[in-house]
Formats: C-alpha cells, sequence, structure tokens
C-alpha cells in the first residue's frame, strides 16, 4: 500500500516521462506524429489482403472484425516486449535517483497507452464507415475495457521488467512469447472457430476474455457479457499484484546489477 | 533530534570474474559464474542532528559516494539499517531526465517531478527557479542550444529549490563560472540555515570546511576519524601525503630497475652504431642537465621531515631537511653549496648558497654531506624541483645538478600565489 502512496507521490513523473516518451518518439520523422495512425492502418491493410482476398476466412467484414482485436493487442504487446527493457533503458536514473522505480514500467505502459486512444480515432472512424450498429451502453463499457487491459499491461510489463534487468535473455524470449501468445488468442479468428475443449484452455489467456469484450463492442455492437467483464478484471487485478509484488522483491538490488 | 542514524551498516559488491547474463551462459557455465565479494563498507555508525550539515570525505574507492548511495536508498544495505526522517533529495545526478529537444521550462518540470515534485510544487518554484538560472531569456528555448554551463545551472537551480529535510550532494559544486559556484553556496548556507540537513561527499577539503560543522573520514570502509574539519582534515590530509609518499618511492624504484635493466641491455648490444649514436644523444641530455669541472660530485639528494622522516611530500609550512651527499675526486678549496626552488613550471622560488650566507668558507678534502634545513617552508601546493650545486672559488661550477630532486607540496587551505605569507586580518566594523 505504501508503494502505491509512493507512486501517487510521484504522479508528476509519470506524466513528464510520457510526455518526453510521446514528444520524443516521433521527433525526427517527417510525417511526426501522424505515424500514431499511418502505422495501425497499413498494418489493417496487410492482414485484410491477406485474411480476406488470399486466405479467404469468410468472417463478414473482416478487416473491422480484425481491426478492433488487433489496437488494442498492440498495445499489449508493446506493453510488454517494450516494457521488458524498460529499466534498463532508465539505468541513468536509477543508479543515479531514488523514486519509486515502479513509474518506470507504469511510465512506459501508459506511454503506449495513450497511442492506443489515438488509434482508437481511427477504430471509430472505421466503426462509423462500415455502418456497424453500435450499442450505446456498450460503448460506455470501453473505458472500463481498457482500464481492466492497461492494469493487465502494467502488472505483466512489471514483471518482465524487473526480471529483465537480472536475466537480459528475457527481452529476445519474450519476442517470441508474444507472437506466440497472439496466435493463441482470437485476434484473427473468432472463439468459436475453436474445439469446444480445447477453448476452456484458452480461457486461461488473461486476453481473451479483453479481446472479446472489445470485439462485442465494437463489432458485434452489443454489451459484453457480466461473465467476460468480471472474469477480465479478476485476471487484471491478479496480473497487477502479482507484478507489484514480483517488482518489490527485485527492485532491490536494480542499482547493483545495473 | 537526529535525522539520519546509520547503524552498522555493511556493504557488500559481487565482483564477476565472467558475469554471465544471458540464458545459456547461466546454464552452460554454471560453475563459471565465479564472482567475489568486495566488501566496501564494513560497519559503519554515526548520527546526524537535524540541521547540520556533515561532509564525508575519503580516498577513491573508501566507500564514501556507496554510503551516500544508501542513504539515497537507491542501494541497500546487506547489514545494519539506515533510518531517515524527512523527505530526502539528492544532488548526485543533475539534470536527470533532461530532454535536448524540450524547452528549459519543460525540463524543469521533468526534473523536478522525477524528484518527487507534484505539478502545484513546481509552478510554486518556478519562478525561483528560473530566477536562480540566470537563464530568464533562454527559458523557452530548447535545452539542446544551451551550453554546458547554463545546462549545469538549469540542473543545478532545479536540484537546489527542491526544498527537502535532508540534502545529499555528490560532488558537484563545480558548477557555472566562479560567481555562479558562489551563489550555489550561498544558496546552501541559507538553506542550511532554515534547517535543512546537509551531508556532502567532495574530495574538495575546503568547500567541506566552508559548510560543514563535521566531517567523517571513511577509510577502506570503516570511520577512520570524525569531528570538526578543523581537526579532522589535516590528519586526512598527513595520510594522503604520506600516501602519496610511497607512490613516489615506488614509483622510483621502478625507475631503477627498469633503468638497470636498460643498461644491462645496452651491454649486450654494445657494438652496433644505431644505439652508441642514441646513448650519445641520451649522456648530451643528462650532461646539459648538469655541468662542472667534475672535481666532487654529488651523489645523492635526500629530503627529510623535521622528524627526520625521509619524504618528499610536504605540506605548506613544514620544515625541509635536504641533504646532499657528495664524492671527493680532488680536493676542493673553497667551497660553495649552492640551492635553488623551481616550481615545476620554471618561476624559481628561492635560491640561495652558502657564500651569500655568509658561512665561513671550506674545503671539501673527502667524502661526505650537507644538510641545508629549510625553516617552515610556505610554498602552495604543487610540484617543485630542486637544483643543487657545488661552486669552487669565485664561481666556478664543481658539479651543477639541475633537478636534482622533486618535491612536492600539499595543504588544505585554498589560498594563492607562490607561497603562504603569514597574515593576519582586522576587519573594522562599525
Amino acid at each position: 500500500m505504501e508503494v502505491i502512496k509512493e507512486i501517487y507521490d510521484y504522479r508528476q513523473m509519470v506524466y513528464s516521462l510520457v510526455r518526453r516518451d510521446l514528444r520524443g518518439r516521433y521527433k525526427a520523422s517527417v510525417l511526426g506524429f501522424l505515424w500514431t495512425f499511418i502505422n495501425p492502418l497499413l498494418q489493417l491493410v496487410i492482414y485484410t489482403i491477406v485474411f480476406s482476398v488470399i486466405l479467404k476466412t469468410g468472417i463478414d467484414k473482416y478487416y473491422l472484425f480484425l481491426f478492433v482485436a488487433l489496437v488494442p493487442w498492440i498495445f499489449f504487446q508493446a506493453s510488454i516486449s517494450g516494457g521488458s527493457s524498460s529499466i534498463i533503458a532508465q539505468q541513468d536514473l536509477v543508479k543515479k535517483i531514488y523514486f519509486p522505480r515502479e513509474v518506470i514500467p507504469i511510465s512506459y505502459v501508459t506511454s503506449c497507452f495513450v497511442n492506443m486512444l489515438f488509434s482508437f480515432i481511427i477504430i471509430f472512424i472505421v466503426v462509423a464507415v462500415s455502418g456497424v450498429k453500435i450499442n450505446f451502453l456498450g460503448v460506455l463499457c470501453l473505458p472500463l475495457i481498457m482500464f481492466i487491459e492497461y492494469i493487465m499491461a502494467v502488472g505483466f510489463a512489471l514483471i518482465a521488467s524487473a526480471v529483465t534487468v537480472y536475466f537480459r535473455d528475457l527481452e529476445h524470449i519474450l519476442g517470441i512469447v508474444t507472437m506466440a501468445w497472439m496466435y493463441l488468442t482470437p485476434i484473427m479468428y473468432s472463439i468459436e472457430m475453436i474445439p469446444e475443449d480445447l477453448r476452456k484452455v484458452l480461457m486461461l489467456n488473461p486476453m481473451v476474455p479483453i479481446i472479446n469484450a472489445y470485439r462485442d463492442v465494437l463489432y458485434y455492437g452489443r454489451t459484453p457479457h457480466l461473465y467476460t467483464l468480471l472474469n477480465g478484471f479478476m485476471l487484471g487485478v491478479i496480473s497487477l499484484v502479482a507484478g507489484f509484488v514480483v517488482f518489490g522483491k527485485l527492485k532491490r538490488h536494480f542499482a547493483e546489477e545495473l | 533530534m537526529s535525522v539520519i542514524s546509520v547503524k552498522d551498516v555493511e556493504k557488500k559488491f559481487k565482483v564477476y570474474y565472467d558475469k554471465g547474463q544471458t540464458f545459456k551462459e547461466r546454464l552452460l557455465f554454471r560453475n563459471r559464474n565465479h564472482y567475489e565479494e568486495r566488501p566496501v563498507l564494513k560497519g559503519i555508525s554515526f548520527q546526524v542532528e537535524k540541521g547540520q550539515a556533515i561532509g564525508i570525505i575519503g580516498e577513491n574507492g573508501s566507500g564514501k559516494s556507496t554510503l551516500l548511495k544508501l542513504m539515497t536508498r537507491i542501494m541497500y544495505p546487506d547489514k545494519g539499517s539506515i533510518e531517515i526522517k524527512g523527505r530526502v533529495s539528492s544532488l548526485i545526478e543533475l539534470g536527470a531526465g533532461f530532454h535536448p529537444d524540450m524547452s528549459g521550462r519543460e525540463n524543469i518540470y521533468t526534473n523536478a517531478s522525477i524528484f518527487g515534485l507534484t505539478k502545484k510544487e513546481i509552478d510554486l518554484r518556478l519562478n525561483d527557479i528560473i530566477a536562480f538560472s540566470e537563464l530568464e531569456e533562454f527559458i523557452d528555448n530548447p535545452v539542446r542550444t544551451y551550453s554546458s554551463g547554463m545546462y549545469m545551472r538549469l540542473a543545478f537551480s532545479v536540484a537546489i529549490n527542491v526544498d527537502s529535510d535532508i540534502l545529499l550532494i555528490d560532488e558537484i559544486l563545480a558548477v557555472g563560472d566562479v560567481s555562479f559556484q558562489a551563489k550555489c553556496f550561498n544558496k546552501l548556507r541559507e538553506i542550511k540555515a532554515n534547517g535543512t540537513t546537509i551531508v556532502i561527499v567532495s574530495h574538495s577539503l575546503g568547500q567541506i570546511e566552508q559548510i560543514c560543522d563535521r566531517s567523517i573520514w571513511i577509510k577502506d570502509g570503516l570511520i577512520k576519524a570524525e569531528g570538526t574539519p578543523r581537526t579532522v582534515h589535516p590528519e586526512y590530509l598527513d595520510f594522503m601525503g604520506q600516501k602519496r609518499q610511497e607512490i613516489l618511492d615506488r614509483q622510483e624504484t621502478k625507475k631503477v630497475e627498469e633503468k638497470e635493466e636498460e643498461d644491462e641491455a645496452k651491454k649486450n648490444y654494445e657494438g652496433t652504431d644505431a644505439k652508441n649514436s642514441e646513448e650519445e644523444k641520451k649522456e648530451n641530455k643528462a650532461e646539459k642537465k648538469r655541468w662542472g669541472n667534475g672535481k666532487a660530485r654529488i651523489i645523492k639528494v635526500t629530503t627529510y621531515n623535521a622528524e627526520n622522516i625521509q619524504q618528499n611530500v610536504f605540506r605548506t609550512g613544514e620544515t625541509i631537511k635536504v641533504k646532499v651527499d657528495y664524492k671527493v675526486i680532488q680536493v676542493v678549496n673553497d667551497a660553495v653549496f649552492g640551492i635553488g626552488i623551481f616550481r615545476s613550471d620554471g618561476l624559481q622560488c628561492y635560491g640561495t648558497n652558502t657564500f651569500i650566507d655568509k658561512l665561513d668558507k671550506f674545503n671539501l678534502t673527502q667524502d661526505g654531506y650537507v644538510i641545508i634545513q629549510l625553516d617552515s617552508v610556505m610554498l602552495l601546493p604543487g610540484e617543485y624541483v630542486l637544483d643543487i650545486a657545488i661552486e669552487c672559488d669565485i664561481g666556478i661550477p664543481v658539479d651543477y645538478y639541475r633537478e636534482a630532486h622533486k618535491i612536492e607540496f600539499y595543504s588544505a587551505v585554498e589560498d594563492v600565489g607562490v607561497m603562504r605569507i603569514n597574515h593576519k586580518w582586522y576587519i573594522n566594523n562599525h
């Protein structure tokens, strides 16, 4: 609890780091901030060509089906794989100044999160163009779904960043793990495509309820099941608590290991 | 009330010989993961009262910076405890988190936020920070356009305006030009007067003396001495002087050994023309440093302190005895001994001889030595060389030996010039 209070005291630092990160990200590029939009759009085009022109999936409005799941996934993936090296990237700070170390992965995830919010502008445009009827109550659920995904990403990023300090291979291992994870999450396919008995195993994947919830709101135009939300929330809280506990144990020796 | 209490603190560092940081290495070379535990702090205890300023001194590697890092909570002790009451801020790293493309103003927010200030708190201090940095005109320019001095000034201004209960400083008071440094010092004094506790780690004893009430000397991970700077610093300086002496001695023996080896090698290769000419060159060089008719020869020049202990490093104000051993080849009539002291840049600081000093004339008939006692030599810190000469009759050099001996001076006082002049101040304060 004390850690939480301390992090709250350092909220301005989170804000500063996020701002610095967002500012610095596209600084030298010609299109600058536009890349935030161009990147997911291009990915959308590629996946749509592959899955609805070459490999016909038969899913209606596949581009939308994929897009509303892909953007949240990209956020989650970036939080873990980029978050894993976040402490090492800021080692000068860690070695010289005291502040609650949690601030660094939290800032990293937050900056990815802000990027996702920008991408959602594109999502809303695509949804509007596609003509999907949007359920008003469902849209009200969106902030909650995003919040759940955020705390889950923070939890995983805390663990990944702390362990990577001691074990640098994790950064590379995570590249493969997140790719496998993506294919084990119903992003390019729907959960109904999976055989019944395997589906239960897949439900252990904490990203499943989150992706399903996003898709319920933005593709099917319905309110997500309460069960789906509760399931996601539970898993989010568990990963957040686990993240703080693991990070708290490992952070004491950061300065010596770096 | 003590705000910092350090109790029996120990800290070891693992020094890996061959650190396997990747999975493969850890798995394959499990047994090769050798490391040595190097104790840095071996049980340190002290307390600091509220509003006190203490200085921590010690050689490189003595553990003083580690101690400061433990107090900042960047690292944690292996044994013992450190209790700190109040908000701590550290001037260990200046300009943390500065982004070159952001303006000075934006960087103030970033930097201050890393010290744990909220937006409101920064807003309150913003004007003070900008005013202190004297960068009003440039504050909205990107930091990359700043000179390094401006950069440091901005960074220091943020750090010093954090308003903490405890301020930890590591060797950073060399900020900006002289006038800005003076300003920083005044600010530190002001902060101290307002009740902030200050801990400074520094090599500059002068800075510590200006601010601190107490000095702690850390040697090899233990507290060697503790007390007012006036009592601790001379002790420390004496120790460092001795240490320097030991290093010089070691270098000297090394040189002698090398020379012997060289001579040996030369003997082996004698006959080749190239070597010979090189040798001649060397001899010529040596000759320039030394000339005279050779009737007598200076063999050795050594220096001693007042207690007759041989040393080459002296504290400003110490008494030095210079002993000159000589060998007589032919009888020298009406001999005169002379000494010259030169600063390493060639400035002659002093010179005299037995003739100037009106000593009775004497003849050199057999080998012997002379001692020149130089009472309380006030030369300021630096390297000096001694020229020693034997002359005869009316100034004919018998053996003039340039740069016959090297000595060094150190001092705790930071006065400037060639030599110290004893002085007193009378301040008429109406």
